[in-house]
């Protein structure tokens, strides 16, 4: 236990300084779920959209809207985050910033290529999903969303030669790779700090 | 010739909470009693001390009906931190 008036030397005064900026430095507070949430969201789309283009049933071709209704629980998991987070990070605005011009940017490109139908559209998606999860991982440090954002682009480049409906195989290793392994391996982390500190 | 280190830094609990809001953009106290394994009075009272001192905020909130209470890193106290990094650097000799 630390006490107030305890003499340092100089040097117990530069490893104190050290330690505690390491500690928080290394204290990354990422949940995982939102993660989990649009790897999900994406992986599902993809394949129901894979599967209906044998099946041709109407309802599934809105299967995408599943996008807009997932924002419901993403609020609601940013909102409990906030919550029960104890500190705030120099740097969260900053990834806070990205995630969120991704999704007006995403947005809009699904808006703007409902309207006006554009060819090899899961390229330009691939390479949407790719900017935000290569930015977080560059940042980070974290190698499975790095790896995760290079996928995506290879799986851009890779679609332009991949004939309907395979191409949603593309975008469903795009969620795999760039948010739904990368979430469980956060939420793995997440739990077991928690467990470490109850 | 060297300058005195500064006393309201060269202790190891008010030390130690500087260090950690330099590196965050703002802590709850829990976190800071996490990080120091300080006892809650002891933390209180450093606390206040670099209050007072103009070296940090303290800002004190309700969150679902619990006193809350956020600190931050002043620019004063980021200036008083250097200076004291800079100082100690010159004790060890250390070059940059």
């Amino acid at each position: 236990m630390m006490e107030q008036e305890k003499e340092l030397t100089k040097e117990q005064s530069l490893e104190l300084i050290t330690s505690m900026i390491n500690k928080a430095k290394n204290d990354i507070f990422i949940t995982g779920l939102s993660a989990l949430l649009w790897g999900s969201v994406v992986i599902i789309c993809s394949l129901v959209t894979y599967a209906n283009y044998y099946l041709n049933w109407n309802i599934l071709a809105y299967i995408w809207w599943l996008t807009a209704i997932a924002v419901v629980p993403q609020i609601v998991i940013s909102i409990r985050e906030s919550k029960e987070k104890k500190f705030k990070a120099r740097e969260d605005d900053l990834y806070g910033g990205i995630w969120i011009s991704y999704a007006i940017a995403i947005f809009l490109f699904s808006y703007l290529a409902a309207a006006h139908p554009i060819e090899q559209v899961a390229a330009i998606y691939l390479t949407l999903y790719g900017i935000p999860t290569f930015a977080t991982g560059y940042g980070r440090r974290f190698k499975p969303m790095l790896i995760g954002g290079i996928a995506c682009w290879v799986f851009a480049v890779l679609s332009l030669y991949t004939p309907y409906p395979y191409i949603m195989f593309l975008l469903a290793a795009g969620g795999l790779l760039a948010w739904f392994i990368p979430g469980l391996i956060l939420r793995n982390r997440y739990l077991k700090a928690k467990r470490q500190n109850v | 010739m060297f300058k005195d280190l500064n006393p309201i830094l060269h202790s190891q609990l008010r030390l130690a909470v500087v260090s950690l809001l330099i590196t965050v953009k703002e802590a709850e106290f829990t976190y800071l009693r996490e990080k120091t394994s300080a006892t809650a009075g002891n933390l209180s009272v450093q606390i206040n001390k670099l209050k007072e001192a103009g070296y940090i905020d303290v800002a004190k909130s309700f969150k679902d009906n619990y006193p809350r209470t956020v600190c931050k890193i002043t620019p004063l106290g980021v200036q008083a931190f250097e200076e004291y990094v800079k100082d100690l650097q010159a004790y060890l000799n250390i070059k940059k």
